[in-house]
């Protein structure tokens, strides 16, 4: 399995070869030795037998991102989680199904809002415990199913995130 | 250690006719090998496909880290049985490393006829799971198999060795605390169902995965109730209705990835602490190994040309090299690994019989590890030897190499007939892996000896029934006789009934040999004892 | 007792400012042995300026620029913690009257010109009629008067093309170039109804417009009454977004006559309306040599270092001392200058895809040094890049002998600047000081626009894109760790097969 990065929008891949004595990777199928690699943000590394300095940094927010500085410019590359390459789309992630039956206590989006990750979607009572439902993801509701004080059943499906758009 | 001064010469016509013959021999092995591993009818490939399916050599692919090694064991299983249906036995084995840890990978090719197990299949896979528990290998089983291939299941299901032992196995295993995994990517039916459930984790892939003891045909067929393969054993309801499976996966890339993850997680067996040295290339090329193969299996060779080829800097530090000499004894390193080498310079005798023994318990009191590297007729007949006790010296070795609580290994290098077999441990001595080399050949006795002595056995009835010497009966009892050895003492016959672990490339035998002495580390040594030596 | 340092011209100053200009007058400040006070929103209590100054405090407001804009609640810091002056650096209350007004009523010396000043110069037309009548060219222009018909008719009477702007505006906001009458109605609305969005202020004037047009300014020093020198003029024509990106001083290729003549014009301005401290005179320049007032700053502008680089001097020093009643510290004829300077604003923005401002965090800073190099910021690794405030990170300003050495340092000095976590210019300015336009001085206002061909990155060598790409897989955790997992012999193994 390689690891893939997108630089200037084409995509990249990186496959270990061997470790030791050597580290030997392939980028697009070319091989290089890699000697004397620094972990840190600055450093150098022997590169194919070139000697390399460079400075980086790793922003991982939503997604990973590694700006690497060498020779006076910078290259800002995204490297792919490989979950994400996988194409599988959770579908319930889109979905808030009730964890438990109860009645609705409060809705607080409404269709077409758009909401994040964590945000409080509808609030429910049950066995006399209130429980938020929130957000699995940042979007836009879809549908709220159920109003203030209707009732439901364990697993019923409460409220739809819109689809994510590709991208 | 003293690095091995080879004698061989690369220039000799000697040489050269032996390297094209084993270079012939190694190239016919490789053709069977991809054979076995790729060659399927377009139908089953196109299936597969339209099932958003991958090959199973792309699971175990992309299962493994990269850059990491796969020693697959028996690529040949079943080449010479079912007529070639069954190619490599209808599974994949090896090991590799799965997120830094050593596994045993045991997949179902589902390219052949849709993953049915056939006899060899369940041979194969116990013995997987039987390497797995003497070398406390986690296990990750690629699942995807119709079950068993039910017009032989008389040979797969009743007995001993046969399907309930995978079971038993995997019991076993869990109980000893080694890990198993199983990715579900097409149907675990009837006793394939256990293989996920009795293993400590799992992983179903949404839509082709399914786990059920009877599929909707047999359902129908016994209760008449009307299901779907998603209701009977889908992934949605066994991860959250039944609980049988523990993870739903979109497709099989993601099942991949939770199964990575998964081992990620797992604890790394504490080795015990074999010598070890950094580990260091053969001086000489092991490339040259065919060149020291002779062509003929009658030809004797110098072992110490072959351990050259093998060992860590061609250093061997050799024990009594000048007593019991048709048995090379010594201490050498394996990717590092120190080990004790005994290797056949020739028929056994009383006195290499006796330094066998003893060289074995040295390595065992030591702590070394033994490994074997066979070209054996057997042990000495005649008048003479047996009044020395030829039989009591080879019961001596066979003792103490049986008893050796050491890993062993065993290579088949060249021949490997009579009880020459036993002494250097054979299949029944339990090695933690046997390799063969293309060029082995292994049987009670040689082919010549075999067809020699049924013609004497035949000549002999003539007489006795005062009948004049049939020529023709007795050439034609010779010729049927060489004929069956000639089918039955070749590596692959005993490849493809798992009398082995594969048959190998030899130059690939320094990092066979390197995998499974790494592996063997897992299992703690056990108490040191023998039985009773007969003096 | 003789060697005993002159007692301070102020006992504590409050910067209202915050980032690389607070932090650039507080040190002269310290200098100058006089206190320094910061005033800080709620959420840059950890930042640089509030760090390096002597006493901080906190102002309240909805937004950190809410917050910085909050006159009555800045003078009463000033007043509670015994500040005697206010310096209002760039940006924010630097320009507004009513602060100046309200500092002098509270009893502070604020650091910069009258407050009448700045309303007579804040005031594009104001100004304009002004500089007009005391002889400083102005471009021919038209005001509109209510009546858009009379302004389309006589705008449409200067000649085209016609820039429309903003009476009470800047930054951009309101502008249009016209073209063509045709186009002249619709332009006109746009550009009031966007003037009176930004700025509550509908008016608009247009005036002619110069091609190729090179900014070109003064830096004056007044002392209030009637005396005014020059520092020599400064180039800013190389803008994006009708911002400034490069500045330098003294201009690129300028014939002397010109240059004498921009900067007594200023001098002129300055002396005429009494100014008082520094300020800046703007002008655009025609490929002629016709040149027209374009505006006055009154207060330290952004690229005020490259002035005090060829001039050997501290402007900050000389607003403090003008402040505190002192004569001007020179006259014109002893002002020196020497080779030449250059500024880089480093900013947080996206140069390929149209200057849109970037957010983020910075992770690693690695400043540049040397002789003659200055980078002016107030950064932190670990700060948040918002869209809170300006888009301007920092200054990296350098000096050379001439004007090709000063390039040359900034291009290694650029080189050198690592400041990684956001999409910054860095790369940008490089390559634009890389093109022949801007080493041959064949600059202008539509520099970037024009240049844009030869501005855009090259795509990098196969060798350094793999070097990168390599370097950002081993700067990745989960991949060492997938190295690093493997041990021996499989490490040594590699992908064998048998």
């Amino acid at each position: 399995m390689a690891l893939h990065l997108t630089l200037d929008g084409e995509t990249h891949s990186i496959e270990i070869v061997q470790r030791r004595p050597v580290l030997r990777l392939k980028v697009d199928g070319r091989a290089y030795e890699i000697v004397g690699h620094d972990a840190g943000p600055t450093g150098s590394a022997i590169i194919g037998g070139e000697t390399v300095a460079f400075a980086r940094a790793l922003v991982s927010d939503q997604r990973e991102t590694c700006f690497v500085r060498l020779h006076g410019r910078t290259h800002e590359i995204r490297l792919i989680d490989p979950r994400e390459e996988t194409g599988a789309h959770d579908a319930t992630r889109d979905e808030i199904h009730a964890p438990m039956p109860g009645a609705v206590i409060s809705v607080h989006k409404a269709a077409g809002e758009a909401v994040a990750r964590g945000e409080t979607i509808v609030t429910i009572e049950s066995m006399k415990l209130q429980t938020a439902l929130t957000a699995p993801r940042d979007g836009h509701v879809l549908e709220v199913l159920k109003g203030a004080g209707e009732k439901f059943d364990k697993d019923e499906l409460l409220a739809r995130l819109a689809p994510e758009a590709e991208g | 250690m003293r690095k091995i001064q080879s004698a061989l010469s690369t220039a000799s016509a000697e040489f050269r006719r032996n390297e094209a013959h084993n270079r012939a021999l190694v190239e016919a092995f490789r053709e069977k090998q991809d054979k076995a591993r790729h060659a399927r009818p377009q139908r089953d490939l196109d299936r597969l496909a339209i099932q958003g399916k991958m090959r199973p050599r792309e699971r175990v692919e992309k299962l493994l880290d990269p850059g990491t090694p796969f020693l697959e064991l028996s690529s040949l299983a079943a080449n010479m049985a079912y007529g070639g249906e069954s190619p490599s036995a209808s599974s994949i084995v090896g090991i590799g490393i799965v997120s830094g840890r050593e596994v045993i990978v045991r997949a179902d090719d589902s390219t052949v006829k849709g993953g049915a197990w056939y006899p060899l299949t369940t041979k194969k896979g116990v013995r997987a799971l039987d390497i797995a528990i003497e070398n406390r290998l986690p296990v990750v089983h690629l699942c995807d198999s119709a079950g068993g291939f039910l017009p032989l299941q008389s040979e797969l299901f009743p007995d001993k060795y046969m399907g309930g032992r995978l079971f038993r196995n995997q019991s076993i295993l869990s109980k000893m605390g080694v890990k198993q995994l199983s990715l579900v990517f097409g149907h675990c039916t009837a006793g394939g169902a256990y293989i996920p459930s009795l293993s400590d984790y799992n992983v179903i892939v949404r839509g082709t995965g399914a786990v059920f003891l009877g599929g909707p045909p047999l359902v129908r067929a016994a209760t008449g109730e009307i299901s779907t393969v998603e209701e009977l054993g889908g992934a949605d309801m066994h991860t959250t209705v039944s609980g049988t499976c523990d993870y739903a996966a979109a497709n099989e890339d993601e099942a991949i990835l939770i199964g990575r993850e998964i081992v990620s997680n797992w604890d790394r067996p504490a080795k015990w602490a074999a010598q070890r040295d950094a580990p260091e290339p053969p001086a000489y090329d092991p490339t040259e190994l065919y060149g020291i193969l002779p062509d003929d299996v009658k030809k004797q060779f110098d072992m110490r040309e072959i351990i050259a080829r093998i060992v860590d800097g061609s250093r061997f530090h050799e024990y009594q090299p000048n007593y019991g000499t048709t048995l090379v004894c010594g201490y050498a390193n394996i990717w590092g690994f120190k080990v004790g080498i005994l290797a056949n310079n020739g028929v056994l005798f009383n006195d290499s019989s006796l330094k066998g023994a003893h060289f074995i318990e040295l390595c065992d009191q030591n702590n070394t590890p033994l490994v074997f590297l066979q070209n054996i007729t057997g042990y000495m007949v005649g008048r003479e030897y047996e009044r020395r006790g030829i039989s009591k010296d080879g019961a001596k070795m066979i003792m103490a190499q049986s008893c050796a609580r050491v890993p062993k290994f065993t290579v088949m290098c060249n021949g490997s007939f009579g009880a020459g077999n036993y002494g250097m441990c054979g299949r029944a001595f339990d090695a933690r892996l046997l390799f063969a080399w293309p060029n082995h050949q292994i049987g009670v006795m040689g082919g010549d000896q075999a067809a020699n002595t049924l013609v004497e056995v035949k000549a002999n009835q003539m007489r006795r029934a005062g009948e004049p010497l049939d020529q023709a009966t007795l050439e034609r009892v010779r010729a049927e006789t060489l004929a069956a050895y000639q089918e039955q003492t070749s590596a692959y016959y005993s490849t493809s009934e798992v009398w082995d672990d594969g048959v190998i490339d030899p130059v690939d035998t320094r990092n066979a040999l390197g995998v499974a002495i790494s592996v063997s580390l897992n299992a703690p040594l056990g108490e040191k004892g023998y039985g009773v030596f007969r003096f | 007792m003789t060697n005993a340092p002159p007692a301070p011209l102020f006992r504590k100053v409050l910067v209202a400012n915050r980032g690389e200009i607070a932090v650039r007058v507080m040190r002269t400040l310290r200098e100058m042995s006089i206190d320094s006070l910061a005033i800080h929103h709620r959420v840059e209590a950890r930042s640089a300026h509030v760090r390096f100054a002597d006493e901080a405090r906190e102002v309240h407001g909805e937004t950190p620029v809410v917050a910085h804009l909050d006159a009555d609640q800045i003078i009463a810091v000033a007043r509670a913690c015994g500040a005697d002056a206010i310096h209002p650096g760039y940006g924010f209350l630097s320009e507004n009257a009513g602060f100046a007004r309200k500092a002098k009523a509270a009893g502070l010396v604020f650091i910069g010109p009258d407050a009448d000043t700045i309303d007579l110069m804040g005031d594009k037309i104001s100004a304009r009629d002004f500089a007009a009548a005391h002889g400083v060219p102005v471009a021919p222009s038209v005001q509109a008067k209510g009546d858009i018909e009379a302004f389309i008719s006589e705008a449409g009477g200067i000649g085209f093309p016609l820039l429309i702007k903003a009476a009470a505006g800047g930054g951009g906001k309101g502008m249009s170039i016209v073209r063509d009458a045709s186009e002249l109605r619709e332009r006109a609305r746009l550009a009031s109804g966007e003037a009176l969005r930004y700025f509550g202020d509908g008016r608009i004037y247009a005036e002619t417009y110069v091609e190729r047009p090179r900014h070109i300014e003064v830096q004056v020093l007044g002392d209030g009454a009637g005396n005014a020198i020059h520092l020599h003029e400064r180039e800013c024509s190389v803008q994006r977004r009708f911002q400034k990106i490069i500045e330098e001083a003294p201009a690129a290729p300028l014939p002397d006559r010109v240059r004498a003549d921009i900067c007594a014009a200023a001098v002129r301005l300055a002396a005429a309306s009494r100014y008082r401290n520094a300020g800046t005179v703007e002008f655009i320049l025609g490929a002629d040599g016709r040149f027209f007032f374009l505006e006055m700053n009154t207060r330290l502008q952004v690229e005020h270092p490259v002035t005090e680089m060829i001039c050997g001097l501290d402007l900050v020093r000389a607003q403090i001392e003008i402040a505190a009643g002192r004569a001007l510290p020179f006259t014109q004829a002893n002002i020196p200058q020497r080779g030449h300077a250059i500024e880089c604003r480093i900013c947080a923005e996206d140069p390929d895809n149209n200057f849109t401002p970037a957010t983020g965090s910075i992770r690693l800073l690695r400043a540049p040094a040397g002789p003659h190099i200055r980078f002016e910021n107030a950064l932190d690794e670990g700060q948040k890049v918002t869209a809170d405030f300006d888009p301007m990170l920092a200054k990296l300003v350098v000096w050379g002998e001439n004007r090709g050495q000063a390039i040359e340092r900034m291009a290694a000095a650029l080189g050198e600047l690592t400041l990684l976590g956001l999409r910054t210019n860095i790369d940008y300015l490089s390559r634009i000081l890389r093109t022949q336009a801007f080493r041959a001085g064949a600059i202008h206002t539509g520099f970037v626009t024009e240049q844009a061909g030869a501005l855009a990155p090259a795509p990098p060598d196969r060798a350094a894109r793999d070097h990168a790409l390599i370097l950002a897989a081993l700067g990745q955790r989960n991949f060492r760790e997938s190295i690093e997992i493997v041990e021996d012999p499989y490490a040594s193994m590699g992908g064998w097969r048998n």
